[in-house]
């Protein structure tokens, strides 16, 4: 703060300050607020109230009709009576039908249906494995390039891992597609070698696992992991991988007790990242699956906003992800025994 | 004893077009304090990592106690290496640095804890055994280093300009403690540097290298009194540097014609009369004449002392060459302003063919 007011002067330290705090309380506290909000309420809405006041509006007709017909004064009065009461009826009904009871509480976390909560569990459990997936494959990839290549070969790697990433995402996916579609690269390459057969569907339908959404995913967010993970070993002594093999460790040990270790911080923000865009990610299970496979959670999210629209529930749903997210980064840096200091650089 | 000899037949590393060590044969005995001595670049790190194992020479053979090393890597030989860097674990704890060699090989957790915590004793860090290294100034992290490497048993310790890090009253500590312990434990240590004065007094033995080549291995007092190569002559300890052209040789000695006069000294080329030789002459060895003439004697300039404590540098100037004279610091260096006599004895004088010297000896 003071360094800050040293190096820029007070006014441009008062437009940094603004804008940092606009954005924080715009892009971030707003939203997440009036998701908390709208997650705490719903709208009792009854369904068989229209009727109820149709039929209340009919019963009134016959009542003055009566009221017409009545001879005693008594009965005059009488029918008077119920005509009020339900006249009173009718209005707080309509009042209800403009204006419907809004009830807070838990509600929408907790009435949600047996089926989505298992889309819910299934998700999480997917996302956690293509993170672990992620982590297995990239681990290796970031090591070579940081460790094991000359830094000329290191900066063309990193050129050819990051240079797809320069197409849209959505067309990165649908490579994938027609890579793994019915018709597509694989199945034909099988159809060449005569081991399927498109005439007879005797294709490999691989759209229909869930496998191919994990492909998708890790295709789409490696870099996410690989990154962090270069980053933590690139900074790893050469000499300390030497000395370890000098002590006599084998390749697996000296990766458990000096690589890993050293690369804890990396290991973790790439798993988290690669976590929570897995977990939110909502077009990459919709275009690989075409709702073959079943529902990711986020499509339920999505369904619930621009579908049902019922934005309570959605709220509910998409802040019940928000802390799935925050426990996994919570375990996360217990596991590695990170902080957030270590997570931040 | 449990070190082992060290042979390098004829071996030769390029690297790519360029041959950081041209071809070498090499023998270090068994239990010896065996240290390459050379200039920055010289190759002395890559003639390391050939007995270590981490790098094949393009050609010739590394024998360890004479067992062929043929492609053994670093893991499997019976070598321990010292880094330059140190390269200790900073996430592991002191003890379990020197334990990781013994963890490698599947030492169980107590046994291995038992050894590095005496392991540590020897070095004299008791109390420091839970710590990190980052905790431990530079003389102990150089000492948890060679607990490390002496943790593993090895026959032969390589050890790359280990002290250089380290400030010069620990570096003179620390040169006594590896001395010590190479005593102890009996174990070949092969000693990396470029300080010469390091290598006279820690050696057995020494290899002087320039630029890939190994110009002479011998014991300390042979380097000092008798180098082979103008180089070797500069590079180790101060040399006053004369040169000419010989015009008699005889008896093991040899005349040379120079702007001083003609001089002489031991020859050690087996010169023949009209060579261009160079003539290399201690400053310790060299004297103002007052009384007793030595045998050679030259007219010279004084230009400045320094006095170093127990004896003063004396600075003369011989036409174009400088000539330094050591004298015991008795008092009474007065009266030297204008030409004075110096001189040496022949016996104390090497003259040998002229070749490159150091230009500036000795950087440490
Ligand atoms: N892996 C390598 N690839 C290419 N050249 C190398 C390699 N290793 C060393 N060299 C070159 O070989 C020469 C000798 O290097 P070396 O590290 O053996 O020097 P050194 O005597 O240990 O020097 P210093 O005292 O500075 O450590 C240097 O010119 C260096 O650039
Ligand atoms: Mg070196």
């Amino acid at each position: 703060m003071h360094e800050l007011l040293r190096s820029y002067g007070r006014t441009l330290t008062g437009v940094f300050i603004t804008l940092t705090a606009f954005w924080m309380l715009i892009m971030i506290l707003l939203p997440q607020a009036f998701m908390i909000e709208h997650s705490l309420w719903w709208i009792d809405r009854d369904d068989q109230l229209g009727m109820r006041i149709d039929r209340a509006y009919s019963d009134m007709g016959l009542l003055e009709f009566d009221l017409g017909q009545a001879d005693t004064p008594e009965g005059k009065a009488d029918i008077q009576e119920r005509i009020d009461g339900l006249k009173a009826d009718i209005a707080a009904m309509e009042a209800e039908e403009t204006a419907p009871p809004k009830h807070y509480g838990f509600d929408n976390y907790t009435k949600m249906s047996a089926l989505h909560f298992e889309i819910f569990l299934k998700s999480i459990g997917y996302s956690l494995a293509v993170t672990i997936l992620a982590l297995i494959v990239c681990y290796p990839i970031a090591f070579t390039i940081a460790k094991l290549s000359t830094p000329n070969k290191a900066a063309l790697l990193m050129l050819g891992l990051i240079v797809p990433y320069a197409i849209n995402e959505l067309l990165r996916v649908y490579a994938w597609l027609m890579i793994l579609d019915y018709q597509g690269v694989i199945n034909s390459l099988l159809a060449w070698l005569g081991l399927v057969s498109f005439e007879d569907k005797s294709w490999v339908p691989f759209l229909e696992y869930s496998g191919s959404v994990f492909v998708a995913l890790i295709y789409a967010y490696v870099l996410f992991m690989i990154f962090p993970i270069y980053n933590t070993v690139e900074t790893l002594d050469r000499n300390q991988l030497e000395a370890s093999e000098d002590l006599g460790a084998g390749v697996i040990r000296t990766h458990l007790r000096v690589v890993i270790p050293h690369a804890k911080p990396g290991i973790a923000v790439g798993c988290i990242m690669t976590f929570m865009l897995s977990v939110g990610s909502y077009s990459v299970p919709q275009i690989m699956t075409r709702g073959k496979s079943g529902d990711w959670f986020s499509q339920l999210i999505y369904r619930q906003f621009f579908e049902s629209q019922n934005w309570n529930s959605g709220a509910a749903y998409s802040f019940s992800l928000v802390l799935v997210c925050l426990g996994f980064i919570l375990i996360m840096m217990k596991v590695f025994k990170v902080g957030i200091r270590d997570i931040a650089k | 004893m449990r070190g082992k000899d060290v042979r390098l037949q004829d071996v030769v590393m390029r690297f790519g077009g360029f041959t950081a060590v041209e071809r070498t044969t090499l023998t270090i005995n068994a239990g010896e304090f065996f240290s390459i001595l050379g200039p920055s670049g010289c190759g002395k790190t890559t003639i390391l990592r050939m007995v270590s194992g981490f790098i094949r020479p393009s050609e010739g053979k590394v024998l360890i106690g004479d067992q062929d090393m043929g492609a053994l890597g670093p893991a499997r030989r019976p070598t321990a290496l010292i880094f330059q860097n140190l390269a200790l674990f900073p996430l592991m704890t002191n003890w379990e640095n020197v334990a990781f060699g013994l963890e490698a090989r599947g030492v169980d957790r107590k046994t291995r804890r038992d050894r590095a915590f005496d392991l540590l004793a020897l070095v004299g860090l008791q109390g420091h055994e839970e710590k990190s290294p980052n905790e431990l100034s530079g003389g102990q992290k150089q000492r948890v280093a060679i607990a490390r490497a002496l943790a593993v048993e090895p026959a032969v310790l390589l050890l790359d300009e280990p002290l250089s890090a380290l400030d010069l009253k620990l570096r003179q500590y620390m040169r006594a403690e590896l001395k010590d312990i190479q005593r102890k434990t009996g174990v070949t240590f092969i000693f990396i540097t470029h300080d010469q004065g390091e290598a006279l007094t820690m050696s057995d033995r020494i290899a002087v290298m320039k630029a890939g080549v190994v110009e002479q291995v011998g014991d300390v007092d042979t380097i000092y009194d008798n180098p082979r190569t103008p180089f070797v002559a500069t590079f180790v300890g101060e040399n006053n540097v004369i040169e000419g052209r010989v015009t008699a040789t005889g008896d093991g000695f040899a005349t040379v014609e120079t702007p001083h006069g003609m001089l002489r000294g031991r020859d050690q080329d087996r010169l023949s009369v009209g060579e261009r030789a160079m003539l290399f002459v201690r400053p310790e060895r060299s004297a103002r004449v007052n009384g007793v003439a030595p045998d050679n004697v030259f007219d010279a300039r004084f230009e400045r002392r320094d006095l170093e404590g127990s004896f003063v540098n004396l600075f003369f100037k011989a036409g174009a060459d400088s000539f330094i004279v050591h004298e015991a610091n008795r008092g009474g260096h007065g009266g030297l302003e204008g030409a004075v006599k110096v001189g040496f004895n022949a016996a104390d004088a090497v003259v040998m063919r002229a070749g490159e010297i150091e230009a500036e000896a000795d950087d440490a």
